[in-house]
């Protein structure tokens, strides 16, 4: 049942996989990124493929970009920084990994960013250490160095003024995974800060007609809603007619409905239908399988915990992985 | 499954109704052979039911793991699939040979079914077509499940061989005839007990690990038999016979009477009566009325097809038996053992329940012993749900065999348990191909598995099982490509969730590719083909395949691209680039065609090709006409309107030595005239703020302007 496939190098602090599974990029302390294949698709047999610095600083998280935009990473590095680099074949040389663009950091640091498919373009969003929310624009997807800051907002529902002095821990991002082309494109977004308002999850959705972003949810009950919030995951979805969100406090885990039909105000129906024991937890990471089915979270208890709704739709923990040498 | 620390063999994660009590998750051990300290876990779902997690070590103790010389520090990326075949007796070959088999007989009943239900499947009909239907599936999967040859049988029959051991019993394959015995095989509908019976004889072997079983008994008796001398003064050897008579299995008994020591030549004078007794209860056996069609190879009995044809035969095979109990021949037997044991045997062939409870070893055999001598007319689930609860009070077992749990759920009739026991113990293939079975049987059961419910996100049960085992399916690379049959039967969310799997495809190895887009144009799904094609063009085109780039991105019809890749294309006119360079730009614009759908500056770089082409074949000892041509082209190229105006001075400048051209001049004085004013024309234009200049030297629009005017004055000249 459990086989392992990698043996990862001293120091690594974070691995991503890319969208098919076979390759994984894992960074570590030294700023160091290493990239495994496996040459066959049917075998878990992996090597490095390639091993190149990213920055000076310790790589704290990697993301993939999304298949139709080539084979590009971006690095979340200790120090804040954010830097993409891409896998290219240029002018009949070698096999490289270039680095394309370093995003502009001015004194906060870049928390947590996600990637984004709309029809024309590929969207970034980042979310700062002083609470500020930044969405990119990728116009030309062969030129991933050129990226255009589409809009800048905080994670409030109504901001009269902008609040300053924020400090946040961390924060998490995750897009509707959808991959049609139809449905506008829409994230959800939570912080862990000091600002009580700004860290409850809201569903971002773009208004094309006035071309901004609009908060169209709040997943979280009104006692709740200054819990600082430790991660997100959007359940894909295969047909079921409302989405399915999960959000992690220092409390709980919780599964949300959100409806798809907005009401008259652009507010969607939203309905928290599972309160979910995180065991005196931290959960750092939660994670849809493609059927959005199954939920697996892991944190700091070491251990991965896999959450299923039975036939009544209640929320049960199905099984734990736990680790042994 | 070793070292797993619950009773639970299979990580199915398939949902099941909530248990009355909370039940705590069941915990599985993640071997992953790290030494140092976990600092974190990070995890990733691949395709299917495959779980990546990367277990992390803690990076400040790596420098001290190093000193101490230990392997440690780092980490290590294991893979867990989360949902194996549901059977600990399957080996990954075999598994992968059931669900290949099975894919043809799931995908023909589908298709009839599809065909049926246009025309109204609760007609009579087509009700009774769709059985036969249903019948057919069930009896290819199970041929399926035993595809295991038996082992050569010897030539010469041992007679000291009481149990066969043929081939090796599946729990699977006994599942699945349980379940096609009561819910599909409506013909056996009248001799279920008898079915039983044979279900038993084939099966008990497979309990023999968890619960006492007669099969071990035989098996033991077997063993000690070579050693025996004077088998009828052994008690094993009546016990061993009573317990085969127990449970029908009258072949074992027949031929276990015939070891006794008074069909001995030397001993049958002295032994005549006793013989005689042996032979008498042999023959009563050999003769005992069955309520069935026909009888199995080496089983005996009396088959009778009608129940009051079976009864009447009944009563006097019982009135013969309570005949001989009495005989006064039993005094005369000296052998005390054979006396006893003979008795015995008359004993649970009149039914004596405390003779039949000695001779069996746990509820299920009880349960058909009870069919065969006590109640040889139960008919009806009822009935028998109620003699199995007896017979469980009477032989209780402390760890049940998951079977047992399966036989009770079917004859309680409660649909929900027996699909919390197939999902449980047999895992998702069962599920998803055994729902046509229940559906087929039970109205309770189709109501159950088809009715939609809200809380599943508006599916069925019965879409959840294939989805389920879709995922499962999916999970290997050997096996995804039969996932479509199932997921396309799933109405709701199938194709969702074959779009998620074909998303997730390795595109850039061209045999996955090329399955994928097969799938997609099977099932029409345009969407995810073009998206399929857009990541493989991407793939090529960024690492260096510029072809294969551009070929795929059209397969897409990926018009946003291929503008992209035209308007790069733009970037080489006007430069002076080596011929490799040069063909290998043709090629791309060749590649992306001159369709003026595909890209608006297609047309002026196809037009500028031929125009390049012409050029670089101009040399100065070519023949005028030669030049002429490169210059006609010059022209042309120059009028068109689709000729951006920042390509019309490097055009020009390219083209110096055909404007001076020294046999004569190439072009006439319109021609010439019409050059000078685009130089007008882009002379006024440089003095609007948004021109770009073009990267040429300083010179370059006086030399084109003084080559123009030569031009212009050797052409009046010779016109």
């Amino acid at each position: 049942m459990d086989k392992p496939i990698i043996h990862l190098d001293k120091g690594t602090t974070c691995t991503a996989w890319n969208y098919s599974g076979q390759r994984l990029a894992a960074g570590s302390t030294d700023g160091n990124l290493s990239i495994f294949d496996s040459t066959d698709p049917a075998s878990s047999v992996f090597s490095c493929s390639s091993k190149f610095k990213v920055h000076e600083s310790s790589i704290v998280k990697i993301i993939w970009a999304p298949p139709e935009y080539g084979d590009a990473v971006v690095c979340i590095c200790a120090d804040g920084s954010l830097l993409l680099w891409e896998e290219v074949v240029e002018d009949s040389e070698l096999l490289q990994w270039k680095l394309c663009k370093c995003f502009d950091r001015i004194s906060s640091q870049v928390l947590d960013v996600q990637f984004g498919v709309s029809k024309t373009s590929l969207k970034l969003v980042a979310a700062y250490s002083d609470g500020q929310v930044k969405v990119f624009e990728l116009l030309d997807p062969f030129e991933l160095k050129n990226w255009q800051l589409q809009a800048e907002f905080q994670n409030v529902i109504e901001s009269v003024s902008k609040f300053g002095n924020v400090s946040c821990q961390s924060a998490s991002i995750a897009w509707n995974p959808l991959k049609g082309e139809i449905q506008q494109s829409s994230f959800v977004l939570g912080f862990n800060s000091d600002m009580p308002q700004m860290n409850s999850s809201k569903v971002w959705e773009f208004d094309q007609d006035h071309q901004r972003w609009l908060p169209v949810a709040e997943l979280a009950l009104p006692a709740d809603k200054g819990d600082p919030v430790s991660t997100v995951a959007w359940a894909p979805n295969i047909g079921r007619p409302y989405e399915l969100i999960a959000i992690s406090t220092s409390k709980e885990i919780a599964i949300w409905h959100v409806g798809s039909n907005p009401d008259p105000g652009g507010r969607l129906s939203v309905e928290k239908v599972a309160t979910l024991s995180t065991h005196d937890s931290e959960v750092w990471q939660m994670e849809w399988d493609m059927s959005g089915m199954t939920l697996a979270t892991t944190g700091s208890d070491d251990v991965v915990r896999l959450w299923q709704s039975d036939l009544n739709g209640v929320w049960h923990e199905q099984a734990v992985l736990e680790p042994t040498s | 499954m070793p070292g797993l620390t619950s009773e639970s063999d299979d990580l199915a994660m398939v949902p099941v109704s909530s248990e009355p009590e909370n039940h705590p998750a069941v915990i599985y051990p993640l071997h992953h052979g790290l030494k140092s300290p976990i600092h974190r876990l990070s995890i990733s779902w691949a395709r299917g039911n495959t779980l990546q997690v990367s277990v992390l070590g803690k990076p400040q103790l790596d420098t001290a793991t190093d000193v101490d010389g230990r392997e440690g520090g780092g980490g290590r990326v294991v893979e867990v699939k989360l949902s194996n075949s549901g059977d600990e007796e399957v080996d990954a070959a075999r598994w992968r040979r059931i669900a290949y088999g099975s894919v043809t007989p799931f995908a023909l009943l589908q298709s009839r079914k599809h065909s049926l239900s246009a025309m109204s499947l609760d007609n009579p009909p087509y009700k009774a077509q769709w059985w036969e239907h249903v019948i057919e599936y069930s009896k290819e999967i199970n041929s399926l499940l035993s595809d295991r040859k038996s082992p050569p049988r010897s030539i010469i029959e041992d007679p000291k061989s009481v149990v066969n051991e043929t081939a090796e019993p599946m729990c699977l394959k006994a599942a699945w005839e349980l379940l096609e015995i009561f819910y599909v095989d409506k013909q056996s509908q009248s001799w279920i007990p008898e079915r039983l019976l044979d279900w038993l004889a084939d099966y008990d072997p497979l309990f023999s690990g968890t619960v006492p079983t007669i099969h071990s008994k035989l098996v033991d008796f077997q063993q000690e038999l070579a050693g025996v001398q004077v088998v009828e003064e052994d008690p094993n050897y009546w016990e061993a016979i009573a317990s085969a008579l127990s449970i029908g299995w009258l072949g074992t008994v027949a031929k276990l009477l015939r070891l006794h020591g008074s069909y001995r030549f030397d001993q049958l004078a002295s032994r005549e009566t006793e013989n005689g007794l042996v032979e008498a209860v042999a023959v009563l056996i050999s003769k005992m009325p069955r309520m069935r069609p026909n009888l199995r190879e080496e089983n005996l009995g009396e088959c009778y097809k009608t129940k009051p044809d079976f009864m009447k035969a009944w009563e006097k095979w019982r009135a013969q038996m309570t005949k001989l109990d009495c005989s006064s021949y039993w005094l005369q037997c000296d052998h005390q053992q054979t006396r006893e044991g003979l008795k015995n045997l008359i004993q649970i062939m009149l039914g004596n329940p405390s003779v039949l409870s000695n001779a069996t070893f746990n509820w299920m055999e009880l349960f058909i012993s009870h069919f065969l001598y006590v109640r040889p007319f139960t008919a009806g689930l009822e009935s028998m749900y109620n003699l199995a609860q007896k017979c469980m009070q009477l032989k209780p077992i402390s760890s049940p065999h998951k079977l047992f749990g399966l036989v009770l759920g079917i004859l309680g009739e409660n649909t929900e348990v027996v699909l919390a026991e197939c999902s449980r113990s047999f895992g998702p293939w069962m599920m998803a191909h055994a729902v046509e079975l229940l559906t087929a049987g039970s109205t309770h059961a189709e109501i159950l598995l088809h009715e939609e419910r809200s809380k599943l996100g508006g599916i069925s049960i019965e879409e959840l099982h294939k989805l389920v085992y879709a995922q499962v399916l999916s999970s290997h690379a050997f096996t995804w490509q039969i996932t479509p049959i199932y997921l396309t039967s799933c109405i709701k969310q199938g194709i969702g969730l074959l779009e998620n799997l074909l998303y997730k495809q390795p595109v850039q190895h061209s045999q996955i590719l090329l399955k994928s887009i097969e799938i997609c144009r099977l099932y029409e799904l345009d969407t995810i083909s073009s998206n399929i094609m857009r990541i493989a063009g991407m793939h090529h085109w960024k690492h260096g395949r510029k072809g294969s780039g551009v070929f795929w991105l059209q397969q897409a019809r990926d018009e946003f691209r291929l503008n992209r890749i035209a308007k790069q294309l733009f970037d080489f006119v006007g430069k002076s680039v080596s011929d490799e360079g040069f063909k290998q730009w043709e090629g791309l614009i060749e590649l992306l065609g001159s369709e003026p759908r595909t890209a608006g500056g297609l047309e002026f770089l196809n037009k500028y090709r031929d125009f390049r082409r012409s050029l670089l074949q101009v040399h100065g000892d070519t023949p005028t006409d030669g030049a002429r041509n490169a210059a006609e082209a010059l022209v042309s190229l120059m009028k068109n309107p689709s000729t951006p105006q920042r390509f019309w001075l490097p055009l020009l400048y390219d083209s110096l030595k055909l404007l001076n051209w020294q046999e004569r001049p190439l072009l006439n004085v319109s021609q010439t005239q019409l050059l000078l004013n685009k130089l007008q024309e882009l002379s006024m234009a440089r003095l609007r703020p948004d021109f770009v200049e073009a990267d040429l030297p300083s010179d370059s629009l006086s030399s084109v302007r003084l080559a123009l005017a030569t031009n212009l004055g050797r052409a009046i000249l010779e016109e």
